[in-house]
């Protein structure tokens, strides 16, 4: 499972995030990206000692200034759901599997995408004569 | 190429750039090395007391913050009294 599936999953619920500074923020999430960047509502905002407390009504965190999040025990399970679902309806989609093995994923034969350098093997071997 | 394939499902020792550890079940990674822990526990080693083991459930760890991901032999690991165990903490990394 993909750490931003399960993030994007938990839009709406509660979490706490670390950054790499030390100070936490508790809040719902509200969106998030493929940065991991994410706004919060209803923040509680801790410094680093855990000795001061802000409050605030809503607050966007850089990704790449987070340390960790942490996240309902109950969104792995939510999540795993979902994919076996999503999964399965993939498969209806295709006919049930019979005659699509390996549709996804597998490279179109001929054309664009033959061996790479092909035509220009050999090139710069015997510098210099 | 390096991969963290093999240790999905299983449980883990997480190091971070903080010093802490982290032990958990590996439920997903990505490409930056970001990692999703689930049943966590924080290790906490001090001097003057044995171990202390913190829940933490489930975790979001960025790659950035880890230094270590390694594989616990869980028969090994339960057979090792937490209790008893005095050790200095691991310092956090310093620039």
């Amino acid at each position: 499972m993909l750490p931003l599936s399960l993030l994007t999953a938990a839009q709406n619920k509660p979490m706490l995030v670390e950054l790499k500074n030390g100070e936490t923020f508790n809040g719902h999430l509200v969106n998030c990206d493929n940065f991991m960047n994410i706004t919060l509502r209803e923040v509680y905002q801790t410094s680093a000692d855990g000795d001061r407390f802000w409050k605030l009504k809503e607050c966007y965190i850089r990704g790449s200034t987070i340390k960790y999040l942490r996240v309902p025990d109950t969104l792995l399970d939510t999540v795993k759901e979902e994919q076996t679902r999503a999964r399965e309806a993939g498969r209806s989609a295709r006919g049930g599997g019979s005659g699509m093995r390996g549709g996804r994923g597998a490279p179109p034969r001929g054309g664009r995408g033959g061996p790479r350098g092909g035509g220009q093997r050999g090139r710069g071997r015997g510098r210099g004569g | 190429m390096s991969s963290l394939q093999g240790y999905v499902d299983r449980r883990v020792l997480l190091v971070l750039q903080d010093g802490r550890a982290i032990v958990g079940v590996l439920a997903g990674y990505d490409q930056k090395s970001n990692v999703v822990l689930s049943d966590s526990k924080e290790r906490i080693y001090s001097i003057d007391e044995g171990v202390e083991e913190v829940e933490l459930g489930l975790y979001l760890v960025k790659g950035d913050m880890i230094v270590l991901i390694g594989e616990i032999d869980e028969a090994i690991d339960q057979a090792v009294d937490l209790a008893s165990i005095r050790a200095e903490p691991i310092l956090p990394i310093r620039y």
